[in-house]
Formats: structure tokens, C-alpha cells, sequence
């Protein structure tokens, strides 16, 4: 059994088709990096898995659980933690405030502190700033707080919606080498867009395109990077690239 | 790093202890100016700081505006008068009463707890509707609560008099009685504000969806803070009804509404020192305007402002506020003590200062 099973799901948005009969598996602990133009239903696809949006048709299991149909806070607990977009702080909580509220759903006060030491020593800066309003915080940093706040609900299987956006490339760096080390220490499962194929072949792992609401290419993300798969992908087989013809 | 963790919780739970030291020194200076008047009038003003931590409870830490809270307050004050009046001032005014709560006479602190307590339940039940409801729409079924439960209490003859008032409650809120409810509901606050729950529905006030995806139940949360809430505004309603003797069910209608939220946002929504701040400002504002408007005689001259330039000054007050302090006086930002215990180790902490 996969980590998570995606059967044949469909979200719209009122009559517009986001996902149409989107199919797709997650084996335990892997890394799969979800790629594709503007418009092309990555964010709808996490959201959906995550509940934040119902999907018209078909189901989505996590280690056999049903997810379609649960509220968000319900698929929180069943260990499914989710990196929003634009990383969604609480911006006028403090940064110790911001991780606690990922624990509501834990029984384990004391691994609670041990866990919240732990974020610290892997974003030290965070730990500088515990008492500080999160909303102070520069936008690398607030990227590292909203991943330490999804980690606090410990969860199985985390979904980052494009980390990299809006940051320096530098810092993109930092937070992918963050995310692989803690994948490594957790054995976590990790479903992140990210835009940039060739930051997603750096990193490793697989890689999914998505374009109108489909999966249209899949394979590892070394050899996605490759331009004809990715030009598919962006342009589709109508504007072939000149290389592409030759 | 485990000693400054318990640095930050001593500095979080020195908030009540700073807030309840200046309402004890508003009390003593009012107790050695020895005015009568004056003391009543800190009387009153400390069951509106018990009215307006009870409303923040909710409203502070959620983030909806609850127009609903002077009903909650209405029914606690009722109740407190059904269990303490004398049989035969029941007999007389509040005739339809069971046989049981006609014969009832409580002593008075029983009483005003058995207020919060059906002030509480009564929540739990109206809020368990209500909260399902989210921004905006809930702010309007609060009202429509208030509306309701105002009605019925204008209209129930026979058990809270109508509009007709009931008269004969017992004067004991003096300004310790209500100090000591006043410090209560600030301790229960900042309980709740720094508890899990507390924690969790504040960030639901920052972001819904974040919040949920952090697995947060944020119809529950806010059920459990709106008991508690109800439950100091409830006995804040039955300290009213007896420190003025009176209950008359518009009383506790849209002027008691407006000006606890009036308090609430010109000291600031975000924090519970900015619910206290602001009943001691806006009352003392009122107080200076209640006078100005019997008249003051500055030298040979004598004016007074006209009636009702009283609610109208407290208005301008409001938005003046809002425009120059959105988040009110206190910005959202508590008082605190800032203790450095690294540097200064308990064992050799001075004495004394000079």
C-alpha cells in the first residue's frame, strides 16, 4: 500500500475544471516535487489532498484512510501537515506561540519541548527570535517558521506549497537543504510544487509535470530537467521548440 | 534555555498581577478620599472591568465582536435576583415563579456563581448555533441573541417583572466585592489566554485557514472560550443588579453593548490589559462628562453641557481612537514584567533599590 492514493479526482471551481481525473501514488518516505506552468492545478492538487477544497469525483487515502470528506483539522490529525503558500503565519503570535499551535493535536507535553528545542537547533535564527512578533520576521525566515510549525504536529507525510517563492536563491537553498536533512532524520514523506525543474533536479528525487489539471510527464527529476519534457509540459506539443524539431 | 522558558511564563502571568495592582490602588485612593459617591462610582466602574475581561475572554482572543454579551449579563442578573430576593418581594413582583425559586434564598456569593453558571450553560447552548457561523454573519446572530433574550425579558411578566423593574436586591457589591470579581475574571483571562485553547484560538483569529491546517478545532475553541466568557459576563450582570438595587431588562440592552465595546477597542481589543485600560478611562471620561452635564460653576460662571452629550463625547472618543490608535491605546500589547533572572540570581536579588 502507498503512503498516499490518489483515485481519479476532479475539483473545480464553480463550472472552471482545476483537477480533472488526476490519478497518483506516494510511496513511504519518498520525495516528489509536482512542476508546471501557471494555472496548471498544483496548489488546487495539495489543497484538495489537504481538504481545504472538496474534489467533485473520486477519493484520496493516506495509509488507508479515506481523506475525501474530512475537514482540514481532521487530516491535520491523522498526520498530514501542510506548508501553505505564501506560508500563512500568525503574524502577531511570537515565534514559540507560532510553533505551540501546531501541538493542539499532541498528547505529549514533554516530547512537545524536547520537539520545539529541536526546530531551534535546526533554524537557529528562529531560536534568536522566539519572543519575537512572527510577523517581524524577514520572508526566509517566516518560510522556516511555517515549516517548523508544520513539523510541530509531527506529522508522516508534509506537503510544502512552493517554498521557494518570493526568496533569495541563496535562502531557497538553505530551506531545500533543511527539508532534505529533516526528511533523512524523520523519515518523512515530502509532496512539494516548486516551479524551478532545475532547483527540483538539484535537490533530487521525483518529479510530476502538471498542465491543465492533469499529470502529463513523470519520471526522475535529473532527467526531467531535460528541455523537451519540460517544453511538452510548458508549451504543449502545438509551439514545439525549434530544438525540439531539429 | 529551560530558565528562560520559565522566565517568559513568570512574565506572562505578571499581567495580572500589575493589572490588579492598579485597580487595588484606584480602590485605596478612593477609600482615602472617603467620598461616598466617589466610592460607588469605583463600584460600578469595577463591574464593567469584570463585564469588559469577560466580553475579551471571547471577543479578544476570537476575534468576532459579540453584541450578544449584555443578554448573557441580563440572565445572570436574574438569576442572582431570583435566588436572593425575599419570598414575599417574589410573592409581590415575580409571581409566576416555580415554588421552588420562590422559597430560595441563597446567600449572595452562591448566588452570584449560580449567575455565571446559567449564564455559562445558556452560552454553551446559544453558542453552539451561533459559532457555526464564521466572521461577520456570527457578530449578527450574537445580536440577534441579545434581541431575543431582551424580549423575553421585557415580555415574561410573571418571572422577571417586564419592563416594570424589580426592586429590593440586596446593595452588597461595594467596590472590594467587586474588586475581588474584578481580579478574579482578570486572573481567569489570562489563564485561558496563555492555555492550549487559548493559543489555539488566537490563531484562528490570525488566520482561519493556517489555523485549521494546524489541525485546530476552531468551533470548539471558540464554544469553550465563549462558556467562560459568558460566565464572568453573567455575574458581572448579578454585581450590576446589586450594587444599584434595581434590575429592569433595558438595562442590560444597547447602551450597556455599546459602551463595553467602546471600552473594549479604545484600550485595545488585542490584549487584556487593554480591556482594563480601557474601563478605567472610558469611566472616568463618563464620569467627567456625567458632571459636566449636572454643571460646573467655574468662578462666577455656571455651565452645563447639554444632555446626551455625554454618549456623543464617548463616540467622537471611539473614533478618534480608531483613527489615530487602530488597535487601540495599548496596541494589543500587555503589561509585563521583565525579569532577568540570568543575570540577577534569585538568592541575591537587592533588597533595596537606593
Amino acid at each position: 500500500m502507498s503512503k498516499l492514493g490518489v483515485f481519479d479526482i476532479s475539483v473545480r471551481y464553480g463550472k472552471v475544471p482545476a483537477i480533472s481525473d488526476l490519478t497518483f501514488h506516494l510511496e513511504e518516505g519518498e520525495r516528489v516535487f509536482i512542476s508546471g506552468p501557471n494555472g496548471a492545478g498544483k496548489s488546487s492538487f495539495l489543497n484538495a489532498i489537504c481538504g481545504k477544497v472538496p474534489t467533485s469525483h473520486g477519493r484520496i487515502e493516506m495509509d488507508g484512510d479515506l481523506l475525501t470528506g474530512r475537514s482540514p483539522e481532521a487530516i491535520a490529525r491523522l498526520g498530514l501537515s501542510m506548508v501553505p503558500e505564501g506560508r500563512e503565519i500568525f503574524g502577531s503570535l511570537t515565534v514559540e506561540e507560532n510553533l505551540r499551535v501546531g501541538t493542539g493535536i499532541r498528547q505529549d507535553a514533554q516530547a512537545i519541548e524536547t520537539d520545539i528545542e529541536e526546530i531551534f537547533a535546526a533554524f537557529p535564527i528562529l531560536g534568536e527570535r522566539r519572543r519575537a512578533a512572527a510577523g517581524a520576521l524577514s520572508g526566509g525566515q517566516q518560510q522556516m517558521l511555517a515549516i517548523g510549525r508544520a513539523l510541530m504536529t509531527n506529522p508522516k507525510l508534509m506537503m510544502v506549497d512552493e517554498p521557494s517563492l518570493g526568496l533569495a536563491p541563496k535562502i531557497v537553498d538553505q530551506v531545500y537543504d533543511t527539508l532534505a536533512a529533516l526528511q533523512e532524520e524523520r523519515g518523512l514523506t515530502l509532496l512539494i510544487v516548486e516551479q524551478s525543474s532545475l532547483r527540483a533536479a538539484r535537490v533530487g528525487g521525483r518529479m510530476v509535470l502538471m498542465r491543465g489539471g492533469r499529470i502529463v510527464g513523470e519520471g526522475n527529476a535529473a532527467d526531467m530537467a531535460d528541455r523537451d519534457a519540460l517544453a511538452q509540459a510548458y508549451f504543449g506539443n502545438s509551439h514545439p521548440e525549434p530544438e525540439a524539431v531539429a | 534555555m529551560s530558565s528562560q522558558h520559565a522566565q517568559h511564563r513568570l512574565a506572562a502571568y505578571s499581567t495580572p498581577l500589575i493589572l490588579s495592582a492598579i485597580l487595588l490602588a484606584f480602590v485605596a485612593f478612593v477609600v482615602i478620599l472617603g467620598d461616598k459617591a466617589l466610592a460607588r462610582t469605583a463600584a460600578e466602574t469595577l463591574v464593567r472591568v469584570t463585564l469588559v475581561v469577560g466580553l475579551w475572554i471571547f471577543v479578544g482572543n476570537s476575534g468576532v465582536i459579540s453584541f450578544g454579551h449584555a443578554g448573557y449579563m441580563a440572565i445572570g442578573a436574574y438569576c442572582s435576583a431570583w435566588l436572593t430576593l425575599k419570598p414575599q418581594s417574589k410573592a409581590l413582583f415575580l409571581p409566576d415563579l416555580p415554588p421552588w425559586l420562590m422559597d430560595a434564598q441563597w446567600p449572595v456569593l452562591p448566588a452570584a456563581i449560580a449567575s455565571g453558571l446559567l449564564a455559562a450553560l445558556v452560552a454553551l447552548l446559544s453558542g453552539a448555533a451561533i459559532l457555526r457561523l464564521s466572521g461577520i454573519a456570527a457578530s449578527i446572530a450574537t445580536f440577534a441573541f441579545l434581541a431575543i433574550v431582551n424580549t423575553v425579558y421585557s415580555n415574561w411578566e410573571g418571572v422577571t417583572g417586564a419592563t416594570s423593574s424589580v426592586v429590593g436586591l440586596t446593595r452588597y457589591v461595594d467596590h472590594w466585592v467587586a474588586l475581588a470579581w474584578a481580579v478574579a475574571a482578570i486572573v481567569a483571562a489570562n489563564l485561558y489566554a496563555n492555555s492550549a485553547s487559548g493559543l489555539a484560538l488566537r490563531a484562528t483569529r490570525e488566520d482561519e485557514v493556517a489555523a485549521k491546517a494546524s489541525g485546530i478545532d476552531m468551533y470548539r475553541h471558540r464554544l469553550w472560550s465563549l462558556v467562560i466568557s459568558a460566565f464572568f459576563t453573567g455575574i458581572s450582570g448579578a454585581l450590576l443588579g446589586h450594587s444599584i438595587g434595581v434590575l429592569n431588562p433595558d438595562s442590560f440592552y444597547l447602551g450597556i453593548t455599546f459602551i463595553s465595546l467602546a471600552m473594549l477597542v479604545v484600550g485595545g481589543i488585542g490584549s487584556l490589559s487593554g480591556a482594563v485600560i480601557g474601563v478605567l478611562l472610558l469611566s472616568l471620561l463618563i464620569e467627567l462628562l456625567v458632571r459636566a452635564e449636572r454643571g460646573i460653576t467655574i468662578g462666577a460662571t455656571q455651565f452645563a453641557l447639554p444632555s446626551g452629550s455625554q454618549e456623543i463625547l464617548i463616540g467622537v472618543a471611539m473614533i478618534f481612537v480608531l483613527i489615530l490608535r487602530p488597535a487601540g491605546l495599548t496596541g494589543g500589547r500587555e503589561f509585563k514584567l521583565r525579569l532577568t533572572l540570568p543575570r540577577i540570581p534569585l538568592s541575591q536579588e537587592p533588597t533595596s533599590t537606593n
